[in-house]
């Protein structure tokens, strides 16, 4: 299905607090996304790309322009949109397995006993089960971004939304989970938007590029990457890397030019 | 040893916290003796620690002290358990609808800059001289503040905690119960204990202004004959069960959120 998340002609527009002053964050714009895939959004800081996100989670209310998802009209964050915040988001009072058992509290398709078994499962697709009566703020944050998705994947949602989840990890985390979720992805294939900045991590996991101008957001490039690296290269790490830097050199040089205009209206 | 007591910003151990605890209590009582031993100062304004132990003990076997005990911690926990089922409810009801907080938040803030020993003579007035007007005074201490307190503690749950639940698919009444109030709880915990001991405050103003029992009521009233070390063992044993009092809360603290130590 191509046209498994479809974003209508959505703008949105902050006010100052006095009223006065209006940004423009998403300027009208479509986009459709499909089933299985995994939609990198990247773009320069404070584009909008967080912000488009949220409106497909139902976080933000967009002021004009529709989303619907497998046809049907989205108002409200429910189930069907999944997130992953960039902060920690896992909750102190819980261990790390009932943490990821939270996810399927509120679910009404599986029985109390499939949800323990649903728990077990993220809890070892994730690789915690031997942190599974630990408290979160003894685990490291890789780790209690590991229960954050485990958690959201837990309440079965049909689109993952991810806000620059490995964002404020280090650098060998940050790799590592990338990997897991290249082995998530290819397990369950969940329709994916992933926000970052990291045009690297753009590549390694996308399956498209949506390239964001400066604020207010609308599309500068769409690029498919699994035309131009397989994504099981990728995966394994056989990646032409000739075509992988030219294509970081590319993305890149298109984001310095989008960031150089956010410097001049500053 | 010497060096790990002044390690910096680092905590000591649990065994060496409690002996500097004591030793600030042994040093305090020391400079006192020895201050009146000097002569400086005299006996009926500043008795020895002993002559205060002495009255502390006279106080229980010829003036029924115990009762006024009883009598002050049951009018203080009355008033702030009076306190505690209202602004609980109205405190998380201000930090989840804005209409709520925009009605309540100007008249708290209001109330609570009266001074409460200002508001003695009114509710006097309005309530007469017996348990009710006491009961009055110490929860128009607590409750405005506490109100606010409980309102602050919520606010500060992080909006990812309330946002992740909506995309799991909680309600709003769901989000309140299973992530909003478990979040909150430690630091209400704490705007517990710290209004506790506002209404321990209160109590003397409550007792000194027509009481015929209670802690207060015996400290104003050996005032009166200049009973000095009498009226320092009753401050003093308002402070023991506010020791007593804070560590308790402080004991629940750390056995119900023990997951908050690292």
């Amino acid at each position: 299905m191509d046209n498994f998340i479809q974003i209508k002609d959505v703008a949105k527009t902050y006010w100052s607090n006095d009223g006065k002053i209006e940004t423009k964050v998403v300027l009208p714009l479509s986009m459709t996304i499909g089933e299985g895939e995994m939609v990198m959004f990247l773009g320069p800081s404070g584009c909008g790309k967080t912000t488009l996100m949220r409106i497909v989670g139902g976080l933000e209310t967009p002021d004009q322009g529709t989303i619907h998802l497998h046809g049907d009209l989205l108002t409200g964050p429910d189930r069907r949109r999944g997130m992953v915040f960039q902060s920690y988001s896992s909750y102190p009072w819980l261990t790390v397995r009932d943490n990821i058992k939270f996810g399927t509290r509120y679910r009404k398709d599986i029985s109390a006993q499939e949800k323990e078994e649903v728990t077990d499962h993220y809890l070892n697709m994730v690789g915690l089960k031997r942190y599974a009566d630990f408290y979160t703020n003894r685990i490291s944050g890789g780790m209690r971004q590991r229960v954050a998705i485990a958690r959201t994947l837990a309440s079965s949602p049909d689109v993952l939304l991810m806000d620059e989840p490995f964002g404020a990890l280090d650098a060998q985390t940050r790799e590592y989970l990338q990997f897991q979720l290249m082995d998530i992805n290819k397990a369950e294939k969940k329709t994916t938007i992933f926000v970052t900045h990291d045009v690297e991590e753009a590549i390694l996991l996308a399956n498209r590029i949506v390239i964001f101008s400066s604020r207010p957001a609308r599309v500068v490039r769409e690029i498919k990457v699994d035309d131009i690296l397989s994504i099981e290269d990728r995966r394994n790490g056989t990646a032409d890397m000739d075509r992988f830097f030219k294509l970081r050199a590319e993305i890149l040089e298109l984001i310095r030019a989008e960031y150089a205009h956010t410097l001049e209206e500053a | 040893m010497f060096k790990s007591l002044f390690a910096f910003r680092k905590p000591l151990n649990r065994r060496t916290d409690l002996v500097l605890g004591i030793t600030g209590f042994i040093l305090f009582l020391t400079m006192w003796e020895i201050t009146v031993r000097s002569g400086v100062i005299r006996p009926e304004f500043l008795p020895s620690p002993v002559a205060v132990v002495q009255a502390f003990v006279n106080l229980f076997v010829e003036r029924n002290f115990a009762s006024d005990i009883v009598i002050s911690v049951s009018r203080v926990w009355f008033a702030f358990l009076l306190s505690v089922i209202i602004a609980i409810p109205l405190g998380l009801l201000m930090s989840t609808y804005r209409f709520a907080g925009a009605i309540l938040e100007p008249f708290v803030d209001f109330v609570r800059y009266l001074p409460v020993p200002a508001l003695v003579p009114l509710l006097v007035i309005w309530f007469g001289v017996g348990e009710t007007s006491k009961i009055a005074v110490l929860w128009m201490g607590t409750f405005f503040q506490l109100i606010l307190m409980i309102s602050d503690d919520t606010k500060r749950v992080p909006v990812e905690f309330v946002e992740s639940g909506q995309t799991l698919g909680a309600s709003n009444g769901q989000i309140m119960r299973h992530i909003i109030i478990p979040a909150a709880l430690p630091n209400m915990i704490d705007s517990l204990r710290i209004t506790m001991g506002w209404c321990w405050t209160y109590l003397i103003v409550a007792e000194i202004v027509a009481a015929n029992s209670g802690i207060g009521h015996v400290i104003w009233s050996l005032r009166r004959f200049v009973k000095t070390p009498e009226v320092m063992a009753g401050i003093i044993t308002i402070g023991i069960i506010g020791l007593l009092t804070d560590q308790a809360f402080r004991y629940a603290h750390t056995r119900l959120f023990s997951y908050l130590r690292r």
